[in-house]
């Protein structure tokens, strides 16, 4: 697992303090040595394939909706973790996603392969815009310009009946009959999910990755550097969006319907919350978040009225006390538990 | 400007409303020499040095770099044509490892920032490990860089610099804050520079022995004007020098 | 256009101004003092309103009135709980830790006020002497409107003496810009945190009954309400008092305005509005640009 320091997004005052050193590869891995890395993640996605036969119809579901999650967490995380740029906007791409399988269908018959494509085209069209204005606003004040965002959309969304159906939300037999199977379902976002995490895990490891993280850390030293930033930025906004909106395509599989509150903040909230939960600093901690973080939700609507509360107290928790996420904990852990052994 | 100077500064000036930081200063920095500027503080030696990067625009006077004037040009355009400061005040990169942050710098400097499909980069690791090398951090390589001690980051900021592929490299009081152990490892580090890279490099300093020890040329300046300029002994042995210094807090 | 028909108009969208107003400005003191956006703001803001409409219905002469002062005393109170037990653990840490922590009391909150007063809307009636309309330059408008208005001037009025001629407003303005230098000279900041805290929330708490026979009361006005008081302490200027005053201007007379012209774009203007400011002009009209 890459890790690439501890969690943790400067917004202005200086980062808090960890306590190990980044564990980072010494080196892109060269041929040799990816057969051993990949063999975890190929096991995974094995186990996760088989599991589409195994389980009931119920949790296949649950799992389209938090795979969908995943995606939307794990690209809000180029922003989050990586860019250090704190996004309560990217509901805005994952509703647009929705809503272009929706109203593909509704408005022009369009069928569910070609909005599944545009969802992702038209999410990183519309993030050029958006970066262009909010990215000019530093830190804190992007972060609400992007909530403003959000808020514009979810009430765009509402208000214009004619085009969106409104606060009714759309539903539709947009899905393709094989898709709404929940094993075929499971199957296909699956397999959407790997490709998605795949192409954002190489976004990571690649120059522009590295750059990201470095204009994160220094940005001034980045400027004098040659470097433009904004730019930067920009483009990391962009396939932000792209993704998010692939992810709110996902989420229409599973939901079959798209809905305002799809754009609005608190829908911005979770991908930022299921990051921090699962750890920043790593790439599968927002995958790892989401499913907490859905999986949480939905045993616990069965079980406890309360799932809010509960929602809120892990959240608060963690925050305060365990600011690096699970798999940033547990990161540390083996690190802490691998130098005790080479002491010995 | 002769073939052996690098650095030619003539008049130049910079006033912050009255207050003239930069009074006329004349400067000529050879080719692969080390050149100290030393002088109390407030003499202007930071300023001086703003000027040399393009973090402050000459008031009025020229400045040119390798036969082209630099005056008024963005930093990073002088950066680029060769003219680098290593920080002061460490600038890096806090949870970046060290090797990470010589790669940054070298993506940057190589114009590869936006390529998102590279899977090895080999020769970059090569560049970076030559770095680590040069400064003696390669058994630090994987450390995060907030955990550095001072010395190691200062030795971090000259590799960022180096990173750059310098002509000339502008240390701003190098020493500043070090054990004598780390201040020695520094002196040596600069005197490899100059002597193995063919660097040239202009140093502020308030240590004597560091520079009469290692440099070629000292200027020295007080309130804003050079005083005094030459080879290192010459400067040394000139008494008015030695009053600036024995009026004033070094 | 004579002058009876603007002043309807009028009135109503100084007192939509005031209710923004009062409203935003715990939120924008906070900020200005503490360097804190508090999403729970909004919890507060819903605490005051609910507990108004259970003391009305528990008595329906006083009830209103009691609440005016033990709905800002609780949400003091919350705020007390709240920065003691939770804020005051993150002040070192980054924006983003802070931000989330003030999310998760929202959630918690919002739970909460579902287990005490359910999921329905309540409403509340103005106390009977304030009901009704008055007539205005030949025009009615309701006296509650005018209520309102009087508050935020109150309000307003009181926070302007507080910050400009007490010393504890002089050190509540000027723990923002070195907290350590005012602590060495004698003072207890973290007191002072809590304290301003205490009265943002208040603030927010005060407002709720205020507005409370206005306007229905209902899970979710939390979130509503934050985004409002957002766009006005952010057109206003994070921090600025009269920042928020003026920005609480603007946003009710485009409000007001636009509800009778075109409802939809009056709300699609705010939030561009706050969207440009951000872009163009961060600490808003009235704020201090970051060192």
């Amino acid at each position: 697992m890459t890790m690439y320091g501890p969690s943790g997004v400067d917004v202005g005052d200086p980062s808090e303090g960890s306590v190990d050193p980044a564990e980072t590869p010494a080196r892109p891995p060269g041929r040799t040595e990816l057969v051993p890395r990949l063999l975890g993640p190929i096991a995974l996605v094995v186990v996760m394939a088989a599991l589409g036969f195994l389980l009931s119809d119920n949790v296949l579901l649950t799992l389209q909706e938090v795979l969908a999650l995943a995606v939307f967490a794990t690209a809000t995380n180029l922003l989050l973790g990586q860019a250090g740029l704190v996004s309560f906007g990217q509901a805005v791409f994952y509703g647009l996603g929705a809503y272009t399988v929706a109203l593909g269908w509704l408005h022009w018959q369009l069928p569910f392969w070609a909005t599944f494509v545009m969802a992702p085209l038209l999410g990183a069209l519309v993030a050029v815009p958006i970066g262009l204005v909010a990215l000019r606003a530093r830190r804190l004040y992007f972060a609400l310009s992007t909530l403003a965002f959000s808020e514009l959309a979810y009430q765009l969304a509402e208000s214009r009946y004619d085009f969106t159906k409104g606060a009714n939300g759309v539903f539709g037999a947009f899905v393709p009959t094989a898709l709404t199977y929940p094993r075929t379902g499971y199957l296909f976002v699956l397999a959407v999910t790997v490709a998605s995490l795949l192409l954002l895990w190489k976004v990571n490891h690649s120059p522009f990755g590295l750059v990201l993280r470095a204009i994160r850390e220094n940005r001034g030293r980045m400027q004098a550097l040659g470097v433009n930033v904004y730019l930067h930025q920009l483009l990391a906004f962009v396939i932000s969006g792209a993704f998010c909106a692939l992810a709110g395509a996902m989420f229409v599989v599973y939901s079959q319907s798209s809905y305002p509150e799809l754009l609005d903040w608190t829908t911005s909230g979770g991908p930022v919350f299921m990051a921090v939960i699962g750890g920043m600093g790593t790439f599968l901690g927002p995958a790892v978040g989401a499913f907490i973080y859905q999986f949480g939700h939905d045993e616990l609507v069965r079980y406890v009225s309360d799932w809010q509360l509960v929602l809120g107290v892990v959240m608060l928790v963690i925050v305060m006390f365990w600011p690096d996420g699970l798999l940033g904990g547990l990161g540390r852990l083996a690190r802490l538990l691998r130098k005790r052994r080479g002491d010995r | 400007m002769s073939d052996d100077v690098l650095l030619s500064a003539r008049g130049l000036r910079r006033t912050f409303g009255t207050f003239r930081a930069v009074d006329g200063v004349d400067l000529d920095v050879r080719r692969g020499s080390i050149h100290s500027v030393i002088g109390p503080n407030g003499a202007g030696k930071t300023t001086l040095f703003r000027l040399l990067t393009g973090i402050l625009r000459p008031s009025a006077g020229t400045l040119h770099f390798g036969g082209e004037s630099i005056g008024g040009q963005p930093v990073h355009v002088i950066a680029r044509r060769g003219l680098v400061q290593a920080f002061q005040a460490t600038n890096i990169f806090p949870r970046l490892s060290v090797r990470d942050s010589l790669r940054a710098a070298l993506i940057s400097r190589h114009g590869r920032t936006r390529d998102l499909l590279s899977w090895s980069q080999r020769s970059l690791d090569t560049e970076a490990s030559t770095l680590l090398e040069t400064v003696g951090l390669t058994p630090l390589a994987e450390e995060e860089a907030q955990r550095l001690s001072h010395g190691d980051q200062r030795a971090l900021e000259v590799a960022l610099a180096l990173a750059m592929r310098p002509r000339l490299l502008l240390l701003d009081e190098p020493t500043a804050g070090m054990s004598p152990f780390e201040s020695r490892k520094m002196v040596q580090l600069v005197q490899r520079l100059a002597q193995e890279e063919q660097l040239t490099v202009i140093l502020s300093e308030h240590d004597m022995e560091t520079v009469f020890g290692i440099s070629d040329r000292v200027s020295v300046m007080h309130q804003g004007q050079v005083i005094a300029d030459g080879p290192a002994p010459e400067v040394r042995a000139n008494s008015d020098v030695m009053a600036i210094y024995l009026g004033s807090d070094a | 256009m004579d002058l009876a028909s603007l002043v309807t108009p009028l009135v109503g969208a100084l007192s939509a101004a005031s209710s923004l107003f009062i409203v935003a400005a715990g939120l924008t003191l906070v900020f200005g003092a503490l360097r804190l956006i508090n999403l729970a703001h909004g919890s507060f803001y819903m605490y005051g309103a609910f507990l108004a409409t259970t003391l009305a219905a528990w008595s329906a002469h006083t009830g209103l009135w009691i609440a005016l002062a033990a709905s800002p005393l609780l949400a003091a109170g919350m705020g007390v709980v709240v920065e003691v037990g939770v804020l005051r653990r993150l002040y070192a840490r980054e924006h983003l830790t802070q931000l989330l922590a003030t999310f998760a009391l929202l959630l918690i909150f919002a739970d909460l006020a579902l287990r005490f007063w359910g999921k329905g809307v309540r409403g509340v009636s103005p106390p009977r002497v304030v009901r009704g309309n008055l007539e205005l330059a030949g025009a009615p408008v309701p006296l509650y409107d005018l209520v309102i208005i009087g508050a935020a001037v109150v309000v307003g009025g009181g926070l302007w003496l507080l910050l400009s001629r007490t010393t504890l407003g002089w050190k509540i303005r000027a723990v923002v810009d070195d907290p350590e230098v005012l602590a060495a000279s004698g003072v207890n900041v973290r007191l002072l945190y809590t304290g301003v805290f205490a009265l943002g929330a208040l603030l927010a708490g005060l407002s709720g009954v205020i507005i409370a026979p206005q306007q229905a009361v209902e899970p979710g006005m939390d979130a509503q309400i934050i985004v409002a008081a957002f766009i006005v302490a952010v057109i206003g200027g994070l921090g600025s008092i009269t920042g928020a005053a003026v920005g609480a201007l603007i946003i009710g007379i485009v409000e007001t305005m636009g509800a009778s012209w075109a409802p939809s774009w009056a709300s699609t203007f705010i939030y561009l509005l706050m969207i440009l400011v951000l872009a163009v002009r961060p600490w808003g009209l009235l704020g201090t640009p970051e060192r």
